[in-house]
């Protein structure tokens, strides 16, 4: 358990430093892709086998393509100088970041949560499916929840589908003339 | 097998405590939140946000495992989590390159205003 964890943690945070730190946009994204398979082999160690299957489909398969898309779209993939790629506020940013982090993982690491034990997650699909739709003890608002979140995968792609969309008449496009 | 062997393996096999997962979870979100705020890059910055959501999911999945009142219902809530993710980066991206369309640039410093 320890060998994995301290494997699995030092690939998500390396790969998350990764995203932050390097100068080539494609990289990020495959570095971001490397820090999805690091949380989706957590889910696999906290009994969460069934998101874990969900994380590699929906992170790793097709946010990554999606975002990898927006790349291409919109710049060629070049190595930049360090100093082109991040704003003036580099340290500021780094003093407010390590605040926050150490703030949270003291207050998280002090706070006693008594009669921890790992082994109560929903190892079944059949428990996580009953869950989601607020069946046999769950909180009866997850059936709400359910419904609102199509409505909003529905609405999030139409307008992904309208805002991105070429206005009749405006012929090729602009961005891809230079 | 000696003694030292076996509480070794002992040692590799013990369970971990809750407050593992949680900073992890801590240390990745400060991550994303640095490199959503350095990054000059429209798409980076998206990537850094979605960091920052894969943390929380974390914490929340670790929760679901270790509380026993909990009853699992934390995996019902990062399974939302993911769905709200998977539309705020549809849209993003669509404005993202909308954007870039009207201003041939991505740079969020030179991105500053709505209507171009």
């Amino acid at each position: 358990m320890i060998v994995a964890f301290l494997f699995l943690a030092s690939m998500t945070l390396i790969c998350a430093l990764g995203v932050v730190l390097s100068r080539s946009v494609v990289h990020s994204a495959l570095f971001m892709s490397g820090a999805f398979l690091g949380v989706a082999g957590f889910f696999v160690m906290l009994n969460a086998p069934a998101l874990a299957a969900f994380q590699v489909l929906i992170y790793v398969g097709a946010v990554t393509v999606v975002i990898l898309f927006g790349i291409m779209f919109t710049q060629r993939p070049q190595v930049r100088r360090f100093s082109t790629i991040i704003n003036r506020q580099t340290w500021a940013g780094l003093v407010a970041t390590i605040g926050v982090g150490s703030f949270l993982a003291y207050v998280l690491s002090v706070q006693n949560w008594n009669y921890t034990s790992p082994g109560n997650g929903l190892r079944e699909v059949a428990d996580l499916g009953e869950v989601l739709l607020g069946l046999n003890g769950a909180p009866p608002i997850f059936g709400l929840l359910f419904e609102v979140i199509s409505i909003l995968l529905l609405v999030a792609v139409i307008a992904a589908i309208v805002v991105s969309r070429r206005k009749t008449g405006e012929g090729v496009d602009r961005g891809a003339e230079e | 097998m000696p003694p030292q062997a076996q509480e070794l393996l002992n040692q590799l096999n013990a369970t971990l405590p809750l407050e593992g997962y949680l900073v992890v979870g801590a240390i990745m979100f400060a991550i994303g939140a640095w490199g959503a705020l350095i990054r000059r890059n429209a798409v980076v910055v998206f990537m850094c946000i979605e960091l920052m959501i894969n943390a929380v999911n974390l914490s929340l999945v670790a929760f679901a495992d270790y509380l026993p009142d909990a009853g699992g219902v934390g995996v019902g809530y990062a399974v939302l989590v993911i769905a709200v993710a998977a539309a705020e980066v549809a849209v993003g991206l669509a404005i993202v390159l909308a954007v870039y369309r009207s201003r041939k640039t991505v740079n969020v410093d030179e991105v500053n205003l709505m209507k171009g």
